[in-house]
């Protein structure tokens, strides 16, 4: 899973990685781990997909874990994309979400919850 | 610093251009500009070429020493800017500041991408490639998914509708319909896009919210200017100059996610403040506009956070022909990147181009009425490094 | 040229009975109204002018696409090919598009060709869908064989459609065969079959007066879309 990152001086959240805090500047941060629900905060159904995949299309959206990391995601909901709202509660896994010619490239899975 | 002029202005029309290679049509831009501003054989300091991505769709780097050497233009000091699809706005600017430095008195700024040479999905992957790698790029976010994501919340929040997004289809491909060098010359009509059922196939979801029509088709070609000091220019040409009155440039995270509110464009804000206090003039002094509408739903937000209308006004001024060709405040003249296209790095310099026609009154059937301020935005990324410039005719 | 009757007897396939198309109108983006409806062997002399120029344009495949098409209808009008079916598109009587497939057996239909005229507008698109809901819908098919001679195509049917590849070869050779079966067709049909029943009748009376072929010249500059090139 994803490692998050905490300011030690003014508590931003961050993901990924920055060398300073996107807000204070501060270069000191605590390790977070994302909590294992979150909730959709946009999304998009893409149809058309770049190169490099070959099924019709997914739908990719930005979550929020509850302890406020926020990241992109792809939102698995099978065949049933009208299911899929603003606001819904997910749960959070760690799996493929790319193949990269055979190689499996991990990423985050979220489901309804 | 000096002030800066563009003394010439040039483009080749934009579409599916097979036979010509990137430096052919920058070559050819660039003749065209050169032309216009009347330069003959008046040396040129340096070349600074926007592109976003030869060596990915064209297997060819440092294009701007090979740009020099098409024209040759030597010892013209030559560098390529990369700024994702804001290349061209940053070359500009880079001409400007060589200018205004002192550094040079006379610079070619090009523009172009040839991205017609890979297929479809491929052009796609390349320009997704500037997405953050491992937060972004890896679940296959496109440029479009992301102006998907952005459109789903902006809709919502300043009730702007799927109507909304297709009048500024209609619009900007009406207006390159009098643009003899856009890409796309198609009237397209709400109910061929919206209303009849068969839109659902015609105008087919590309990322939800967003349709084909709604976004930009991916193009070949290249724009031009000659940028100096206004007493050159005058040496050269009875032309007017036009003068490049201001510059403002701003950054964003580069994840989306990130954005503390991912409605707000902060980068489009920040450029066009800079670039209005430079120009010491204000959003509505603006007489004609070229926007970033790589996304339909791109130029309303832009034309809210530039500053020409208020947050969740700019579909209402869409809607009641404000931004049209013969409204009080006509954007995208040329069509646009949805009509004209969008070579990536052409097209910072393509608004340019746009902008010096309409305010020297060269811009035939598009010609807006008495332009004297005239306003641009080229959006980098998805709007986390964004140019905002400010072009004036000399009273 | 007299045929003789008698060795054609030998030479000239049976055709089976083959269940209409029934003609459909679907709108464009533009607002255009394009007649989609099945033309018949008489109706190739009209058409083969239309396929000729793209004999000569090598992007995107036209050359081998436009000289298949040119052959296989060819050897329909001339009764060579049997169990062949063609649809094509049609805005004010001209010809903008067409599509060719075959009948192979009760259950299984091959898909020959899509010939895109008027380019970006999704023609090809909205005819290929055509074709195959005349296989599917019209014919009754189970399956329907495809391939693809240039990456459009390839990209469009493959993942559009979300098709199966199938071992051996399609009848074209080339590429490998992928199939659409009834129940693929069904899933895709809401995003990808257009078009309204019946065709209003002065609308249909235009496409039947006469196949309008657009000029050689304006073929080819649809196809290239270089209409400007020689001042711009």
């Amino acid at each position: 899973m994803i490692t998050a990152y905490k300011c030690k001086a003014c508590g931003q959240m961050m993901y990924p990685y920055h060398y300073r805090c996107i807000k204070c500047g501060a270069r000191e941060f605590d390790k977070v781990a994302p909590s294992d629900s979150a909730k959709l905060l946009t999304y998009t159904i893409i149809e058309q997909l770049p190169w490099g995949f070959d099924e019709r299309g997914r739908v990719l959206g930005v979550i929020e874990f509850t302890n406020k990391v926020r990241a992109m995601a792809l939102i698995d909901v099978d065949a049933d994309r009208d299911e899929v709202k603003l606001g819904m509660k997910l749960s959070v896994h760690w799996e493929p979400v790319r193949d990269d010619y055979g190689e499996k490239v991990y990423g985050i899975v979220c489901r309804p919850a | 610093m000096k002030p800066v002029v563009i003394a010439g202005a040039g483009m080749i029309a934009f579409e599916r251009r097979d036979d010509d290679s990137l430096v052919d049509m920058l070559a050819m831009a660039s003749l065209r500009a050169m032309d216009d501003a009347g330069l003959g054989d008046h040396p040129v300091d340096a070349v600074i070429v926007g592109n976003m991505a030869s060596g990915l769709f064209n297997h060819q780097v440092s294009v701007a020493s090979a740009l020099v050497d098409k024209l040759s233009l030597y010892p013209a000091a030559a560098e390529r800017i990369e700024n994702g699809p804001a290349s061209g706005g940053s070359a500009i600017k880079h001409g400007y500041q060589a200018i205004a430095s002192g550094m040079a008195d006379v610079v070619l700024v090009a523009g172009g991408e040839k991205m017609r040479e890979v297929i479809g999905p491929r052009a796609t992957d390349v320009v997704a490639y500037m997405a953050q790698p491992e937060a972004e790029y890896v679940y296959g976010v496109s440029l479009p998914a992301m102006a998907g994501m952005f459109a789903r919340l902006y809709m919502k929040k300043y009730g702007v509708t799927a109507k909304h997004l297709a009048q500024v289809a209609i619009k900007n491909q009406a207006n390159g319909l009098l643009n003899p060098y856009a890409h796309i010359h198609m009237k397209i009509t709400m109910e061929g896009i919206l209303t009849h059922p068969d839109s659902v196939v015609s105008n087919p979801i590309v990322a939800d919210p967003l349709r084909l029509y709604d976004c930009c088709p991916v193009s070949d070609g290249a724009a031009a200017v000659v940028m100096t000091t206004p007493e050159i220019a005058k040496t050269l040409s009875s032309k007017p100059p036009i003068e490049v009155a201001g510059i403002g440039q701003a950054t964003d995270t580069h994840a989306l996610h990130e954005r503390e509110d991912p409605t707000d464009l902060k980068a489009v804000r920040i450029a066009a403040e800079k670039a209005f206090a430079m120009a010491r003039c204000a959003p509505q002094d603006v007489h004609v506009a070229e926007l970033h509408d790589a996304f339909t739903i791109l130029e309303i937000a832009e034309s809210e956070h530039v500053g020409f209308f208020e947050k969740g006004e700019g579909a209402k001024a869409l809607a009641n022909g404000v931004t049209s060709l013969d409204g009080h405040l006509p954007i995208n003249p040329s069509g646009g990147l949805k009509a004209r296209g969008h070579p990536v790095g052409a097209t910072g310099v393509a608004q340019a181009v746009e902008l010096v026609w309409q305010l020297r009154g060269e811009a035939g059937e598009r010609q807006v009425r008495d332009a004297v301020n005239a306003f641009m935005v080229n959006f980098g990324g998805f709007g986390n490094n964004v140019v905002a410039t400010v072009l004036r005719r000399e009273s | 040229m007299r045929i003789d009757m008698e060795l054609e007897r030998y030479l000239r396939p049976p055709d089976r009975e083959m269940p209409p198309y029934p003609a459909k109108v679907i709108t464009l983006a533009t607002g255009s109204k394009m007649v989609v409806r099945q033309v018949f062997r008489e109706d190739v002399p009209a058409i083969l002018p239309a396929v000729r120029p793209t004999l000569d344009i090598p992007r995107d495949y036209y050359d081998v696409v436009g000289s298949r098409v040119y052959a296989e209808l060819l050897a329909w009008y001339r009764y060579r090919y049997r169990d062949v079916f063609c649809i094509i598109g049609q805005i004010d009587g001209l010809l903008v598009g067409l599509v060719n497939s075959r009948m192979f057996s009760p259950q299984l239909g091959i898909s020959l060709h899509t010939l895109a005229i008027e380019r970006g507008l999704r023609i090809g698109a909205h005819l290929f869908a055509a074709k195959m809901e005349h296989h599917i819908e019209y014919l009754g098919q189970e399956e329907v064989l495809i391939t693809a001679e240039s990456p459009i195509g390839f990209r469009r049917w493959m993942i559009e459609y979300g098709l199966e590849l199938r071992e051996g070869q399609h009848e074209l050779g080339g590429a490998a065969p992928y199939a659409l079966t009834r129940e693929m067709y069904f899933d895709a049909k809401h995003r990808l079959v257009a078009g309204e029943r019946p065709v209003p009748q002065e609308l249909m009376e235009v496409a039947q007066r006469e196949i309008r072929v657009a000029s050689e010249t304006d073929i080819i500059e649809k196809i290239l879309g270089a209409r400007r090139r020689e001042i711009l």
